[in-house]
């Protein structure tokens, strides 16, 4: 346990190596609203469901098959035959079309929207996750298109890389490279934009000026260009080595295609150390966002406890946000989620690092994390998780045609 | 997603790596800190140094498993913070306690210092001290060093200077005082053995710089200042830090987790006043050593001390209630 370390910086890897077909799929939506019902027969790139978020992509079949089963939170699909959706062709006109073109076909566009400083944030965000790399290194082209299809809706006039100190960062054309101290959280979105701009912004908010996008994105974003197709991978980190998966394989294959066995009682985190959720069972599959996975062995991982706190300041200590953790977790922990407002919970960027240094071992980030959604449904500033019926109708029209 | 729940997986919240540290691992290495000093203490006061130090372990630890029993709280003296209290409290008393003393001052010190708020981590005041001052105040002569020890031939250096005056202590070297040659609370003067633990503590960073610098500077700038005003009636800054509790009270009492303040800032102004309050104390107060008081009075002043705060990342910030919204 004691020998993580927050050094963000990363070695050499390996090519980036396409994943295996799996003969099932398990695609997350639980920020989705499927379009299509049990029984249907999909291809690869059909859009299966529609964002209930403004900005979120909306989720297509990675593979051709049947829908088998559709759960709140996910979506199996049986996967057979080889047929593909029809590649559609980028527009000609800019900003607007252009972005809700990108958005149709799986794109996250909320961060792309009009702004004078575009960051492309080359940091890796956790330790050990080093999906950046290889794409830098060997899909220029892709990156290059991505930035360039990005800057159509963007129009900035200033281009930042950040990237970590040590690590390979070639600027692309008329962008500035800033390096940044390769220590975990400096990878985080909301260090990165301070770093780049000097504004601290709330978590979840950016400067109105600014716009920040991974090189993941513009990886996509290029890819997406490219073919015509939507997106239906991600790029994860299993064991040093960077796969191109598609999304929905389930995390049970990926382990056992690395060759370790699961024992019962061991964690899989989807995404780093710090910040990553853990898969349910070996059926879940893996999200857009997930950018890897590890396999934690039962003796190994932090098991959190219900110790009180003792007051000792570890945690604040180390929070990058400048808040008091172990005092809103108390506040979580006997609901009392309004006075957590008064230890600015909102500043929290959700980095992890607290429960990384509490003595008495409490899952502090998971008490911040429930404040956080006990306040806003408190206040009543949940978004619908609904996308509105004409778009449900549109988008099953559209794809029966 | 019930299909094939083989090999079921822990499910658990990030982050899924931790820094190694325990409740325990804190409570053991600082009882370790405190190790030369019990050795010191033995070999000065003798046998019944031993006898009080563990009585006050032994009821500390019975009080708390009681309480927790009443209370029904799951039994956590395994964690050590029981007897590290009781040997804190024991540290204060003289080694001529009679067993009834520490027998109800450390049942105080766990019940009323510490349970009665929650237990660990709750307590407003430093546990140990409660129990001191419940004892202080309640039998003052049993808990006099100079007078229970009579037969003794140490100096009582904070007696001396507030009975007989500066010209008392003239003749009281300095290294002796290091070295635990003088009356006092039985561990409390060890003082090379304390400091020795001290930054034993500050190298394990389970103590932060920031309390005991402080404390140690408001005692030697308080005390620096008296003697601005009149050397021939107030000690110099030297003999206060070496006298009596002090730097028991810089890395051991003052720096108790949950009644000192959190940030940096609150930490280094909370040393500073506790340290003035000391020299105030022993200057104008009716006790001879100021530091228990000092600590617990400047404990009261902890919340005050934590609403010192940077400002939060990107905030100050609260959630709008919708209506609230569009009002503004
Ligand atoms: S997760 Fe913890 S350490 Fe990180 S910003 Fe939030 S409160 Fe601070
Ligand atoms: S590190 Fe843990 S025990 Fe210490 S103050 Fe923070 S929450 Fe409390």
């Amino acid at each position: 346990m004691t020998t993580f370390s927050f050094s963000l910086h990363i070695g050499e890897t390996g090519p980036l190596v396409k994943g295996s077909e799996p003969d099932r799929l398990r695609i997350p939506i639980p920020c989705h609203t499927p379009i299509l019902a049990e029984g249907d027969q999909v291809l690869a790139g059909t859009k299966i469901a529609i964002a209930n978020h403004d900005g979120s992509g909306d989720m297509h079949a990675p593979l051709a098959g049947t829908i088998k089963d559709i759960l709140p939170e996910s979506m199996l699909i049986k996967v057979s035959g080889k047929d593909r959706a029809k590649a559609k062709k980028p527009p000609a006109e800019d900003g607007e079309t252009i972005r809700e073109w990108l958005r149709d076909l799986g794109v996250s566009v909320k961060n792309i929207t009009r702004s004078t400083t575009l960051i492309i944030n080359a940091v890796p965000p956790e330790p050990g996750i080093s999906i950046y790399e290889p794409l830098l290194r060997d899909y220029r082209k892709t990156l290059e298109l991505g930035l360039e299809t990005v800057q159509r809706i963007v129009e900035s006039s200033k281009i930042f890389l950040a990237a970590a100190k040590g690590n390979r960062a070639n600027a692309f054309a008329n962008c500035t490279v800033l390096h940044v101290t390769p220590i975990y959280p400096n990878g985080l979105d909301e260090i990165v934009v301070k770093t780049v701009t000097g504004q601290e912004m709330l978590p979840g908010t950016l400067p109105d000026d600014t716009t920040i996008l991974s090189v993941k994105d513009l990886y996509f974003i290029g890819r997406v260009m490219e073919t015509g197709r939507p997106i239906t991978e991600t790029i994860l980190t299993i064991d040093n080595q960077n796969h191109l998966i598609r999304v929905g394989t389930p995390v049970g294959f990926l382990v056992a295609e690395s060759g370790t066995m699961v024992q019962p009682g061991d964690r899989i985190v989807m995404d780093g150390l710090m910040r990553g959720l853990t898969a349910i069972n070996l059926e879940q599959g893996v999200d857009k966002d997930t950018t890897s996975l590890q396999l934690i062995r039962e003796d190994k991982g932090l098991k959190p406890t219900d110790n009180f706190c003792l007051g000792c300041g570890e945690c604040e200590r180390h929070c990058p946000a400048r808040i008091m953790p172990g005092m809103i977790s108390r506040c979580a922990e006997f609901k009392q989620f309004e006075r957590a407002e008064n230890f600015h919970i909102h500043s929290c960027i959700e980095c992890g690092i607290c429960g990384y240094w509490c003595k008495a071992q409490r899952p502090l980030l998971q008490y911040i994390r429930l404040a956080k959604y006990e306040l806003a449904l408190l206040r009543e500033t949940k978004t619908p998780s609904q996308p509105l019926v004409e778009f449900i109708e549109t988008g099953q029209n559209g794809e029966k045609e | 997603m019930i299909q094939q729940l083989e090999p079921i997986l822990t499910v658990s919240p990030p982050p899924h790596v931790h820094c190694g540290r325990s409740i325990k691992g804190y409570m053991s290495e600082t009882l370790m800190a405190l190790l030369p000093a019990v050795v010191m203490a033995i070999y000065i006061f003798g046998i019944d140094a031993l006898r009080v130090m563990a009585l006050a372990c032994t009821v500390a630890v019975i009080t708390e498993t009681i309480c927790s029993k009443l209370m029904k709280r799951e039994q956590a003296i395994d964690d050590f913070s029981a007897l590290l209290t009781g040997l804190l409290f024991a540290f204060l008393l003289p080694a001529s306690s009679p067993w009834w003393l520490v027998t109800i001052g450390a049942a105080s010190a766990i019940f009323l210092g510490k349970m009665i708020f929650g237990g660990l981590g709750a307590n407003p005041l430093s546990s140990p001290l409660v129990g001191w001052a419940i004892c202080r105040i309640s039998w003052g002569g049993f808990m006099d060093t100079n007078a229970t020890m009579l037969t003794s031939s140490l100096a009582a250096p904070l007696q001396q200077l507030k009975y007989f005056g500066l010209q008392s202590i003239q003749s009281i070297q300095s290294s002796s005082l290091i070295l635990g040659e003088q009356l006092g609370g039985l561990g409390e003067v060890q003082i090379a053995a304390l400091l020795a633990g001290g930054v034993f503590l500050l190298i394990r960073r389970h103590i932060r710089w920031e309390i005991p610098t402080g404390f140690i500077a408001g005692i030697l700038v308080t005390a620096w200042i008296y003697q601005l005003i009149d050397p021939t009636t107030y000690a110099s800054p030297l003999f206060h830090l070496l006298a009596g509790g002090t730097l028991f009270g810089a890395f051991f009492l003052a720096t108790d987790p949950a009644s000192s303040p959190i940030g940096c800032i609150p930490s280094v102004l909370f040393g500073l006043t506790a340290g003035a309050m000391v020299i105030i104390i022993r200057v104008y107060g009716i006790y001879p050593d100021g530091v228990p008081f000092a600590i617990l009075l400047t404990n009261l002043f902890t919340p005050l001390f934590d609403r010192i705060r940077p400002k939060p990342f990107g905030g100050p910030h609260k959630l709008m209630q919708k209506g609230m919204e569009d009002a503004t």
